[in-house]
């Protein structure tokens, strides 16, 4: 959350948080994602227009973390697809800047990633 | 009052239902059969002497094999007007995991009753809405029981292998079609 | 005209919102019924967050467990692990060392501090102000920042230990500190002032989500929430743990009972913690900072790298666990949320039988559909944001 607000400016990135998915271009998956919310995760995924990307943030998101438990999946990519990971428990503005970076990095070298003849 | 003075009056008042009562670190528990758990609390909650009127938490601890009645339920009662606490326990055996809900007498027990029941699979009977509060409606097994695997049993639960099959479906979608 | 007479037709209408609701803190889901703009029936879902930490606690030793309180209510964690660790202390019976409780005391205000900036910030935010939330989270960066120096982590600092604290403080951090005391009650004036006799604000707050006295009791909330009603029930002055015997503050409780008086509460527990930490930074006395009890606290770290007994010790205590008395204690301490209680059952191994959190936002969350229920729907959100929950704490 520190992320959006005064020191470490988001919106100079390009980043704008919208409400809805249907308006969205990216996700981040923040925090740890259990069984129960995996299918809403997925489906907020689902709705979103292509091209999307999707950044997961922090090692709950990334892998489970110290959460290896019952209700825990070990990781979004196990349903997602997932192009940035950021590390951390949590991470860092920074290094949620550097993703975002990373992110974007990514996307300039595309090629006819979301075309028809992908 | 003293904690051990008020176990000492649910004692007089209840002979036979109080069967334990303990004192660690100056915390006071009193054991008590679960037959009639719902007076006993409408007798701690009204008498104007006790006056617990404050419900901090209720759980279950599962003694597998420590005890031979297998479940409790931990009720921390305090009295904001007398500044006194107090902690009652409630024997449940496995084979009857039923015991009556304290609804009545503290509304705000609601979910904590129905995390027990989630959690534990005993049944609170009496309460309005006893569903599952923080697992999936259709999840099998109550996990902090011991007998539970940290790790969950060998069988997921079926919502998320459906979701594990959409996203395997939906990545080998057919552009060309 | 008689068309625009007549009274509107409205169905009933079910809508869910959340759980990747913006509004909702975290992910909680609030199935409403409305009538038109009204709220017939509100239904909280929780549980998108349930980790099992209470599950995982069995599995780990006291001191290993520390971590896992960090993300129970990952914007207070401060809070967190001191009541935690107080609560393990009572369990094995020892005492922190007087300068340990001191610095306790004074990290856990600051985790209020910034707990609360935050509430105070995304609650006026979801009302409809965007500066007081520029303005609280610059704020809250200051406090993070100290927090960095203090132990190396912002958010989850895991600072506090079973025994004491984990590393004495420097002067350098105490001089930040101080400038950020002598600061911060401009700070908040500032920020009242767009706030607090705001007509809008009023007018979204007052006499929404009442809830009497009596009725806060039976429903079992804690902490600011409780204290919006008129009940100064506050586990700081009821049951003083660390150093909270020892310095002055006042309790603030409202009279109506409404979103306004709670939060009118919070923000005088705002200057009330400020008040603390300037007292605990004059009144700070020298000494150690870890308990002298062998048995149950972890030896320190450059004696365990040139001494074998001490590298003995450490490693027994951390794969095995110490040794602990058999019994049971709860313990509560009061976070920025409410209460939050740990209840230990020990059968004498080095880990707990039964570890349970008593979370106040589990309480609260409860308690939403008897604030909404009968209100407007925008007043939903408000209740939302006046009773402070986090999601992470709720579902554990």
């Amino acid at each position: 959350m520190a992320v959006y607000a005064s020191h470490n400016d988001l919106d100079r990135m390009g980043i704008i948080p919208r409400g809805s998915p249907r308006q969205s271009d990216f996700m981040f998956v923040a925090g740890t994602v259990t069984k129960k919310m995996s299918e809403i995760v997925r489906r907020v995924y689902d709705q979103m227009p292509e091209p999307r990307y999707v950044i997961s943030v922090g090692s709950c998101a990334n892998s489970g973390g110290i959460f290896n438990t019952y209700s825990t999946v070990q990781g979004c990519d196990t349903f997602l697809p997932i192009d940035v990971y950021i590390p951390g428990c949590p991470p860092r503005p920074e290094a949620f800047i550097d993703g975002i970076i990373r992110l974007q990095e990514k996307i300039r070298h595309e090629q006819f990633r979301w075309s028809r003849w992908r | 009052m003293e904690p051990i003075q008020i176990a000492e009056r649910l004692k007089e008042r209840f002979p036979e239902e109080v069967l334990d009562v303990k004192e660690f670190r100056g915390q006071v528990s009193v054991t008590v059969g679960k037959g009639r758990i719902l007076e006993i609390c409408r007798y701690l909650h009204d008498d104007p002497d006790l006056y617990l009127d404050y419900l901090i938490d209720l759980c279950g601890v599962d003694y597998l094999g420590k005890k031979d009645n297998r479940f409790e339920v931990v009720y921390h009662l305090y009295s904001i007007r007398h500044r006194h606490a107090l902690r009652l326990k409630a024997e449940v055996p496995q084979n009857d995991a039923r015991i009556d809900s304290v609804m009545p007498v503290w509304i705000g027990v609601n979910w904590h009753e129905r995390e027990c029941y989630d959690l534990f699979g005993i049944v609170f009977s009496g309460h309005p809405d006893l569903r599952r509060v923080l697992l999936p409606e259709d999840w099998e097994g109550y996990p902090l029981r011991k007998d539970y695997p940290l790790k969950g049993p060998d069988t997921e639960w079926s919502g998320f292998t459906d979701v594990l099959e959409r996203s395997k479906k939906y990545r080998q979608f057919d552009w060309y079609q | 005209m008689e068309d625009i007479e007549k009274p509107f037709e409205t169905k009933e209408l079910t809508i869910s919102m959340g759980p990747q609701h913006p509004a909702t803190h975290g992910v909680l889901r609030l199935v409403l019924q409305l009538n038109g703009e009204n709220v017939v029936k509100c239904t909280p879902y929780v549980g998108y967050l349930h980790r099992g930490v209470e599950k995982l606690g069995e599995h780990r030793t006291y001191f290993a467990a520390l971590p896992l309180t960090d993300r129970l209510d990952y914007i207070s964690s401060m809070n967190n692990n001191v009541g935690y660790v107080n609560a393990v202390e009572k369990l094995f019976g020892i005492e922190a060392p007087e300068r340990a409780k001191f610095i306790r005391t004074m990290v856990a205000e600051m985790g209020r501090i910034s707990s609360h900036i935050i509430w105070l910030g995304t609650h006026v935010l979801d009302i409809g102000a965007t500066t007081p939330f520029l303005l609280s989270m610059a704020q809250r960066e200051r406090i993070l920042d100290l927090f960095e120096m203090l132990c190396g982590a912002r958010l989850t600092v895991s600072y506090p230990r079973v025994g004491g604290v984990r590393n004495d403080i420097s002067q350098e951090f105490l001089d930040l500190l101080y400038e950020f005391v002598l600061d911060f009650p401009s700070n908040m004036d500032d920020f009242e002032t767009l706030v607090t006799e705001n007509r809008i604000w009023k007018e979204r707050t007052v006499d929404i989500g009442v809830i009497s006295a009596e009725e806060a009791v039976n429903w079992g909330l804690t902490g600011g929430t409780l204290r919006g009603s008129g009940v100064d029930y506050d586990v700081r002055k009821y049951f003083p743990y660390d150093a909270y015997d020892r310095v002055e503050f006042d309790v603030p409780v409202g009279k109506k009972g409404d979103c306004y008086d709670r939060y009118l509460v919070r923000v005088g527990e705002l200057r009330q913690a400020n008040r603390i930490i300037k007292q605990c930074i004059e009144n700070l006395p020298a000494g150690p900072v870890m308990a002298d009890a062998p048995k149950f606290t972890l030896p320190p770290k450059d004696m365990v790298l040139k001494d074998m007994e001490h590298l003995i010790h450490q490693f027994i205590l951390i794969t095995k666990g110490p040794t602990v008395p058999e019994g049971e204690v709860y313990v509560g301490s009061e976070v920025p949320k409410g209460e939050l209680g740990f209840y230990f059952v020990s059968d004498g191994t080095g880990k707990p039988y039964r570890m349970r959190v008593r979370s106040p936002s589990f309480v609260h969350a409860s308690v939403l559909p008897r604030l909404s229920e009968g209100g407007l729907i925008a007043d939903v959100i408000a209740n939302i944001g006046t009773i402070d929950i986090v999601l992470g704490e709720c579902d554990r």
